[in-house]
């Protein structure tokens, strides 16, 4: 059987109108030349190569060891049929084959595409990022806390006595903590406390002054304390980091406008999982309480305070903190749990000197 | 088929006969396996899509071919990774130090390094794609000089930052014609016509006028760079100068990237193979190659057989593409 084909012979691009045909060993081109007479050129089939792409209806296939490389092209059907189904033919059999029935080989890619993202996204990522925090060592954890603490001091304005009677407080604190806890109080008139990878933890004054007794005091460092005991800082940027890149980089080249709605859509996910770190802390702070024999009330009572302060208590799922009404709801259902206690003096007695400085400048004010 | 003579001097369009399901198999085919390979993949991936779009494009009833191979980009790649990843450590080196001077000094070197590279990319990606890019059998072939090329940019980045940008215009006309006026196909030469005073025109013009209309302007902007670039464009034969011919008119510019936008849109993005083999098609249409060009006549010279594709990646990281 014999196919046609145009030719080339490397040369030139003169184009050459030929028959094809193909043994096992040997491919046989004949054509006619300008001037009347026949030609055939023979292919040797281990030195032909196929441009190793599919598209349909065209092939096509170039032949030499070096240059210049001889090449045919062909529409002839019968010819694409023949190397569709030849198995010596170094064709890409997975084209083929995803070609046959394009509409279902579509959809199971994209299946598998979605699978996998899914998959990637909510699984291997966290899982990945999550373990690699847990593991990292302690210096590296510290190191990172200092160098953003180093940037964000510029803006502080950090409150000396304060801040060592808060010290003492903390100090004062029984936790089997595995990294140094160093607090500042710093002059803000948000009511707000952040904590930082590695142990520091800042308390804005006019929070402070807004708590009423140790236990409040205990609750809000408890919570914070939480959060650096399991690294939910670094947890939180990593993960973040991470889900963002597999983000960009799984819609980057596809439009910019649905990157835009994808990495929404990273940010709530991202929120969700700020929340669930937020309770952990809320739990855990708890149970420090707990270990320090204050009351459990103290959380509860604490986001009431804050509540009291915030104007809009954000929806849940676009907040990054879980809604203080939910808040205060789970934790008193804990503390309902607890049975009585007896006052821990030590602490009692840390606070007590911390609440001095709050009342001594009120003193002097009027 | 159409008789065969021995003068085939008429005038030529192209032809692209990708389809949007079949090229749409291959995309997500690759998208796949770049995601299972965690991006090891993308150089392969990167090649076929390349090969694909040569492959359904013809010109004068023969088809282009790409011949280059994924691990030649792959090797490229790694390369261009180890730079990379040696000048960020760099820099994040720099940044721990806390030392301002340092810092500064750090990122400056770091800008002037990658823009540096960059005219030594451009000369790598087209000698690159040059040399593994055919038709009919005769290869593309790049006789530029880095060190030219590397002088040319450094004199064209000079005038742009003096002149606030401005000069930018100019620096890339320079840069076009430089790399056409030494660009082969096999015996046939290149040549860009086109002046920087031309595109500063059209930049400006852009600048002007897109807030005042809304962004309605960026039609005809579209349509005047694409004109700019194909009717400046000549190729020559036995030294007779042939031109290149675009006949887009703006309302083709508007049908296309409306339609291409709410391809997108409606299919947060599925439809990306779609809108590129449409977009394919719909600008090769325009193009044509005037009277006077002998295409049964070309002959091959010699061959450039270059398999550096580092160049060519690095274009890529940037996101520019010489084509």
């Amino acid at each position: 059987m014999s196919y046609t084909i145009l030719y080339f012979d490397g040369t030139s691009s003169k184009m050459h109108k030929a028959l094809l045909q193909i043994t096992a060993l040997k491919w046989a081109i004949t054509f006619t030349e300008d001037d009347g007479s026949s030609k055939i050129i023979s292919w040797d089939t281990a030195n032909i190569k196929k441009t190793n792409v599919y598209t349909e209806k065209f092939v096509s296939f170039s032949y030499g060891k070096s240059y210049p490389f001889q090449r045919i092209e062909s529409t002839d059907t019968a010819l694409i049929e023949h190397v569709n189904a030849a198995k010596n033919i170094d064709l890409h059999k997975l084209d083929v084959l995803l070609h046959t029935n394009k509409r279902s080989s579509f959809l199971y890619l994209l299946t598998a595409i979605l699978g996998i993202a899914i998959g990637m996204y909510f699984y291997v990522i966290p899982t990945i990022s999550t373990h690699f925090i847990s593991n990292l060592n302690h210096k590296s954890v510290e190191g990172f806390g200092n160098f953003v603490f180093k940037v964000l001091s510029t803006d502080l304005e950090i409150d000396a006595e304060k801040t060592k009677k808060l010290q003492y407080f903390v100090d004062a604190i029984q936790i089997e903590n595995t990294f140094p806890l160093e607090v500042y109080v710093a002059k803000s008139e948000d009511i707000n406390a952040f904590a930082l990878s590695g142990g520091k933890i800042v308390v804005y004054d006019a929070l402070l002054e807004k708590i009423e007794n140790e236990s409040q005091l205990l609750a809000l460092i408890g919570h914070e304390i939480s959060h650096i005991e399991n690294r939910h800082v670094l947890k939180n940027v990593t993960r973040n980091l991470s889900g963002a890149l597999f983000i960009s980089v799984l819609f980057g080249d596809i439009s910019g406008i649905n990157t835009v709605l994808a990495e929404n859509a990273h940010l709530f996910s991202q929120l969700s999982f700020t929340r669930s770190l937020e309770k952990e802390a809320d739990i855990y702070g708890l149970k420090i309480m707990k270990d320090n024999k204050v009351n459990l009330c103290g959380m509860s009572e604490l986001f009431e305070i804050l509540k009291e302060e915030t104007k809009f208590d954000v929806p849940t799922y676009l907040s990054n903190h879980p809604m203080l009404k939910d808040r205060i709801e789970y934790t008193q259902k804990i503390a309902k749990e607890q049975g009585t206690i007896s006052e821990n003096t030590l602490l009692k007695e840390k606070w007590d000197a911390l609440k001095t400085t709050f009342t001594n400048i009120d003193l002097k004010n009027e | 088929m159409e008789i065969i003579t021995d003068n085939n001097t008429e005038e030529k369009r192209f032809k692209y006969f990708g389809a949007g399901l079949e090229f749409a198999i291959i995309y997500f085919k690759n998208i796949l396996l770049t995601i299972i390979t965690i991006g090891l993949y993308y150089p392969w991936a990167k090649v076929e899509l390349l090969k694909y779009h040569y492959q359904s494009t013809a010109l004068d009833n023969s088809r282009f071919t790409f011949h280059a191979t994924g691990k030649e980009v792959f090797k490229g790649f790694i390369k261009i990774y180890a730079i990379l990843i040696a000048l960020y450590a760099f820099l994040i080196f720099a940044s721990q130090s806390q030392d301002l001077k340092l810092i500064t000094t750090a990122t400056i070197l770091f800008y002037v390094f990658l823009l540096l590279l960059i005219p030594l990319a451009i000369h790598g990606s087209v000698r690159y794609r040059a040399s593994r890019s055919s038709w009919k059998g005769i290869h593309f072939k790049y006789l530029g000089d880095r060190k030219e090329l590397f002088l040319l940019y450094l004199k064209g980045l000079f005038f742009t930052i003096i002149t606030f940008g401005i000069y930018g215009a100019w620096l890339q006309v320079d840069l076009r014609k430089y790399v056409l006026s030494n660009l082969r196909f096999g015996d046939l030469s290149f040549k860009f016509k086109g002046s920087g005073g031309e595109l500063f025109w059209i930049t400006l013009k852009f600048i002007l006028l897109i807030y005042i209309t809304l962004g309605i302007y960026g039609f005809w902007y579209y349509k005047n760079i694409i004109k700019f670039y194909v009717d400046n464009l000549e190729i020559s034969q036995d030294g007779k100068p042939v031109s290149f011919k675009c006949n887009i008119k703006t309302a083709d510019i508007v049908a296309l990237l409306v339609i291409n936008f709410f391809l997108l849109i409606f299919t947060l993005g599925l439809a990306t193979p779609w809108v590129t083999v449409r977009t394919f098609k719909f600008i090769l249409r325009f193009i044509i190659i005037e009277e006077g060009l002998d295409t049964e006549r070309i002959q091959q010279v010699s061959y450039d057989d270059y398999d550096d594709a580092t160049g060519d990646d690095f274009m890529d990281f940037l996101d520019f593409d010489v084509l």
